[in-house]
């Protein structure tokens, strides 16, 4: 899609978004910097969860098991062991490929509804044994207070923190989008049979790409460790990943950023629609409605095809 | 404490009648979901909020007839119907627009409606917990196997077969029913000869959605009727329909049996654990199955 | 000409300028208002309880604000968690950093209670809790900025403890939602059940998830275990199905059951006549008990501003606006440090008596009220009868045990 797409204005916007990032948290209050670390988290979740779903198109329904996986492996060495923190930093992201690839393993002998479908009763398999083990996990009472070090104790050293890790983790995940991996993956969305005929070994290519998912799905969990200092079985619950899932489609799934832009609003509706009325998940409800019969390309796509119609081509060959 | 000190066959037999009444209304909810899923090949996240629609319908009639029995037996009848029409508004109205797009797209648009449906039932009834009473003569229990059985899971165990033979009689002996089934199988073909595809899958998510409905009205008198009853099914019906076989509604019905009686025997067997036994019972069946226990339709 | 412009110009201008000033200069004698910030949930199954509470906590400023607390109001504004732990946080972050709310009040929800706990205490703003049981809350986890008026866990357990130790039974079953507050609450009570009678034997445990729907196969294997008496631990969601199991099957006439809020009115109301009767349950509030003056004109209140009786949520969050009004009017000043600090060993009137916000561990000082359910002729529900009260300075845990369990 971004495919020789990279043109300097492209470069130049980016840089131009990065750096008004970087100079904001001085000026902006508090909460406002909190919100857009939030959103820099869901971004990295929505992101990995795209790898394999816009450009994978596999049905990726409970990516939320590894943000929890990732984030409860962080909090538990940082709470029980007396390891440096980031040992447990790098141990999230690994655990949560480990369980990413055990899971993969079983899901990629199956397509599409199959493969949704088995990975919710797996996932839930391992929400319902984090609940219930509440002597390890704190159950649903959660673990709280989790201490971090002391370089990570104010929020705007949180927020560049989770900042330049997002830009690390999109510039590979731009890398890998743009090599052969990459390449053969989308090829093997768009059509499989061809795929293997030509000899790629469809299930392992695609086991690979889950497992690269969800290691960014735990970085994500990390940093939201990181950010709020608790651990809860609802991050492993299946309507957060329900929630991750509508981010992807709601940003626009066959773009690069269209995920961040789909978190972005998520939790921007949340939290400000939420102060005015208890009733924001109706409003979501009609939004996403709305989008869906307007913008069907997600809101990304929608500008995109505005000022990109190769991307347009893209999207549609997708969408049929 | 031992595990399963008191299993001997009297236990065993009324766990196991208790088991299949239970399995009756799962079965009710996850056929109409199976059969919305074969025709439509959508799974409908919203099932869960008609089913509970359904069993806040049923408490409106109930008490709109004073709270009698009179009142429940027609709550029963009326409550599916009131659901199916909210259905056919939701779909003539939006979803018919979106039937030539992405799959996804039909998920996202039943995830819309799931959230608008919740927010929507919490406008209308409040946030109170709501109480259906069995009919007089559905109340209390009956001494079987030496423990008491309600007496609301006897008359749960002659609806469920009904009903199956109901829908039975409808996908093989009815027109409807027939292109129903052959749209779920190939719906380019049933387009072909002339039929208005569009409009039989209005029927089909109508019917869907009635039968959520029903199930919603039978489980209201055990159960408190609270917001969040969505929630709360709409896992357990994926979960079944999977393991059933994607679209194949007698799938359903095994799906519904085996989460039904592992949960019964489960209960008997080891008590502590009951919460993680559906999931493993699942996990089991698509480790050896991964397509589901019986055929899908595609 | 050019002088009527110039005139004109000169005249906005000056208004402009006038308006802007008028803006930009500070309030003067209107102080800024007390603000509350109410994080609960109104949606889904445990949103009953959070309306209530407010309503509760509604009833009680109109009173307050009559009078006016240091010469100002108190306002309040209302996040809804949705019984989920990250937007939970999120709101009382947005309370805090946005709305920089002098106090945070709310929740039935453990898990946000103790996260939004965690991070006033880094953010040092006072948290009243209102309807959450944890008994961890003022416990283990408890700390200088956060507070409790509703009852936990350790004292309900005690209170169940010391209710069934009178009983002759000697076997007994123990089952309950299986999430924290279920398996809280039957710890509480078996330990506590222990020390006073060392004879009782626990024969099995049957846990079910949250809001399970379909109770009777538990139901059957509990009866055919054959205990003596059954604990039942449940919340709130999943009340109304245990107490209509335990009638259809008829275990309720047949077996003792004792579970913490069986004689709560929200979810006797709805059942009717056809809740069981003989269940022994406690409580810490009911519209009914004590018959007391100023528990009837809470009720009467309550009841002619929402319809209906109040609940004890709204007990709860009754006394929390009292006990807010009241410290700040000892503080002096609208400081949090001052507000902590005059609400620690503060009494106050509540429907029950009074009730003292204990000072070393920040837990308010509440009865439990034992009773047995049963139908009466004046109400078309079912209410608690044979009231026994159980005062809280013999149910609170010890100061001792609470400082033992903090330094863990």
């Amino acid at each position: 899609m971004f495919r020789g797409i990279i043109d300097l204005k492209s470069v130049w916007l980016t840089a131009a978004i990065f750096i008004i990032l970087l100079i904001l948290p001085p000026i902006l209050p508090r909460f406002y910097t909190y919100i857009l670390a939030l959103i820099f988290v869901t971004s990295l979740l929505a992101m990995s969860l795209n790898l394999v779903l816009g450009h994978g198109m596999l049905f990726q329904f409970h990516h939320g098991v590894f943000y929890g996986v990732g984030a409860y492996t962080a909090a538990l060495m940082l709470t029980k062991t007396s390891l440096p923190e980031w040992i447990g930093f790098v141990a999230g992201p690994i655990m949560a490929a480990i369980v990413g690839l055990l899971i993969g393993w079983f899901c990629v002998r199956l397509t599409r509804l199959y493969f949704g479908m088995l990975q919710i009763s797996l996932g839930s398999l391992i929400w319902a044994i984090v609940f219930r083990w509440y002597s390890f996990t704190g159950g649903d009472d959660g673990i709280h207070g989790i201490p971090m070090p002391s370089l990570l104790s104010s929020l705007n050293n949180v927020y560049y923190f989770i900042l330049i890790v997002l830009v690390i983790c999109l510039v590979v995940l731009y890398l890998i989008l743009k090599s052969p991996f990459g390449s053969t993956l989308e090829a093997i969305r768009d059509n499989p049979q061809r795929c293997e005929a030509v000899g790629v070994n469809v299930r392992r290519h695609q086991l690979m790409a889950i497992v690269i998912a969800t290691f960014f799905a735990g970085i994500a969990g990390v940093l939201f460790v990181v950010l709020e200092g608790s651990v809860f079985p609802d991050l492993l619950f299946w309507v957060l990943s329900l929630e991750v899932f509508i981010m992807c489609l709601l940003g626009g799934w066959f773009t690069f950023a269209g995920p961040v832009l789909g978190a972005a609003i998520m939790v921007g509706l949340r939290t400000f629609v939420g102060i005015f009325t208890e009733y924001w998940t109706l409003i979501l409800g009609v939004i996403l409605i709305l989008l869906i019969f307007f913008l069907p390309e997600g809101v990304m796509g929608y500008f995109l095809e505005k000022f990109k119609p190769q991307v347009k081509e893209a999207a549609e060959r997708g969408a049929n | 404490m031992e595990l399963g000190q008191s299993i001997n066959l009297a236990s065993l037999g009324s766990q196991l009648l208790v088991g299949l009444s239970r399995a009756m209304i799962l079965f009710i909810v996850c056929a109409g979901l199976s059969f919305v899923l074969g025709v439509l090949r959508v799974p409908n996240i919203a099932h869960g909020s008609l089913y509970m629609i359904g069993a806040f319908a049923a408490y409106s009639i109930f008490k709109l007839f004073g709270g009698s029995s009179t009142g429940f037996w027609l709550a029963l009848i009326l409550a599916p119907f009131v659901v199916a029409a909210v259905s056919l508004i939701a779909e003539r109205a939006l979803f018919c627009h979106l039937y030539q797009r992405e799959h996804l797209m039909l998920l996202l648009f039943t995830f819309a409606l799931m959230l608008i449906f919740g927010d929507l039932v919490k406008l209308t009834w409040g946030a109170k917990y709501y109480s259906v009473l069995p009919p007089s003569v559905l109340r209390g229990s009956i001494s079987v196997f030496g423990s008491s059985l309600p007496r609301y899971n006897l008359f749960l165990l002659i609806i469920g077969p009904l009903v199956a033979i109901g829908l039975w009689l409808f996908t093989s002996k009815t027109k409807i029913g027939k292109i129903s089934r052959a749209a779920a199988v190939d719906r380019e073909m049933v387009g072909v000869i002339g039929i208005n595809v569009s409009w039989v899958f209005a029927v089909a998510f109508v019917i869907g959605c009635y039968l959520a409905g029903l199930g919603g009205a039978l489980v209201a008198p055990t159960v408190s009727i609270s917001l969040g009853m969505d929630h709360d099914i709409i896992i357990e019906a994926f979960l079944i329909v999977t393991i059933g076989g994607l679209g194949n509604i007698w799938g359903a019905l095994v799906g519904s049996l085996i989460f039904g009686l592992t949960h019964s025997f489960g209960v008997l067997l080891w008590p502590q654990f009951a919460i993680v036994f559906p999931y493993a019972a699942v996990v089991i069946v698509l480790l050896l199955c991964p397509r589901g226990l019986l055929k899908s339709v595609w | 000409m050019t002088k009527r412009i110039v005139t004109m110009r000169s005249l906005v201008l000056g208004v402009a300028l006038f308006a802007i000033l008028l803006i930009l200069l500070p309030a003067q004698s209107k102080a800024r208002p007390i603000k509350v910030g109410i994080i609960d949930c109104y949606s889904g199954p445990a949103a009953v309880f959070g309306k209530d509470a407010l309503n509760g906590f509604k009833l009680a400023l109109a009173t307050i604000n009559k009078k006016g607390v240091l010469g100002t109001k108190i306002e309040f504004t209302t996040r809804d968690t949705k019984f989920k732990v990250d937007i939970g946080l999120s709101m009382a972050k947005e309370l805090i950093m946005r709305e920089n709310v002098d106090i945070l009040v709310g929740t039935i929800s453990s898990g946000v209670a103790l996260a939004v706990s965690d991070y006033v205490r880094r953010e040092k703003v006072p948290f009243i809790v209102w309807i959450s049981k944890s008994e961890r809350i003022t416990g283990e986890k408890g700390h200088r900025y956060v507070f409790s008026t509703g009852e936990n866990t350790a004292m309900a357990g005690k209170a169940g403890g010391v209710a069934l130790a009178k009983k002759p039974y000697v076997k007994y079953w123990i089952a309950g939602d299986d999430y924290s507050y279920g398996h809280d609450i039957a710890n509480a009570a078996w330990r506590n059940l222990g020390k006073l009678k060392p004879g009782v034997k626990k024969i099995g445990e049957s846990w079910w998830k949250v809001g399970e729907p379909d109770l009777i196969p538990y139901f059957t294997a509990i009866e055919g275990a054959k205990p003596d008496a059954v604990i039942f631990a449940t919340g709130g969601r999943s009340m109304a199905n245990v107490l209509k199991a335990a009638k259809t099957t008829g275990m309720a006439g047949k077996i003792p059951i004792w579970i913490h809020t069986a004689t709560d009115h929200a979810v006797l109301k709805p059942l009717g006549p056809e809740a069981p009767e003989g269940v022994m349950g406690t409580m810490d509030y009911h519209f009914y008990y004590p018959d007391t003056p100023a528990n009837k004109a809470f009720v009467k209140a309550f009841q002619d501003a929402y319809g209906e009786p109040p609940g004890f949520p709204a007990f709860h969050a009754y006394m929390t606006a009292h006990f807010i009004a009241k410290a700040f009017r000892k503080a002096g000043k609208v400081n949090k440090e001052k507000f902590i600090d005059a609400l620690e060993g503060l009494k106050i009137d509540a429907p029950v008596g009074e009730v003292k916000m204990r000072a070393c561990d920040h837990q308010a000082v509440l009865p439990m009220f034992l009773g047995v359910t049963k139908k009466v002729p004046q109400y078309d529900f079912v209410i608690s009868t044979d009231i026994i009260t159980l005062p809280g300075k013999d149910i609170l845990p010890t100061c001792e045990e609470i400082k033992k369990a903090r330094e863990k």
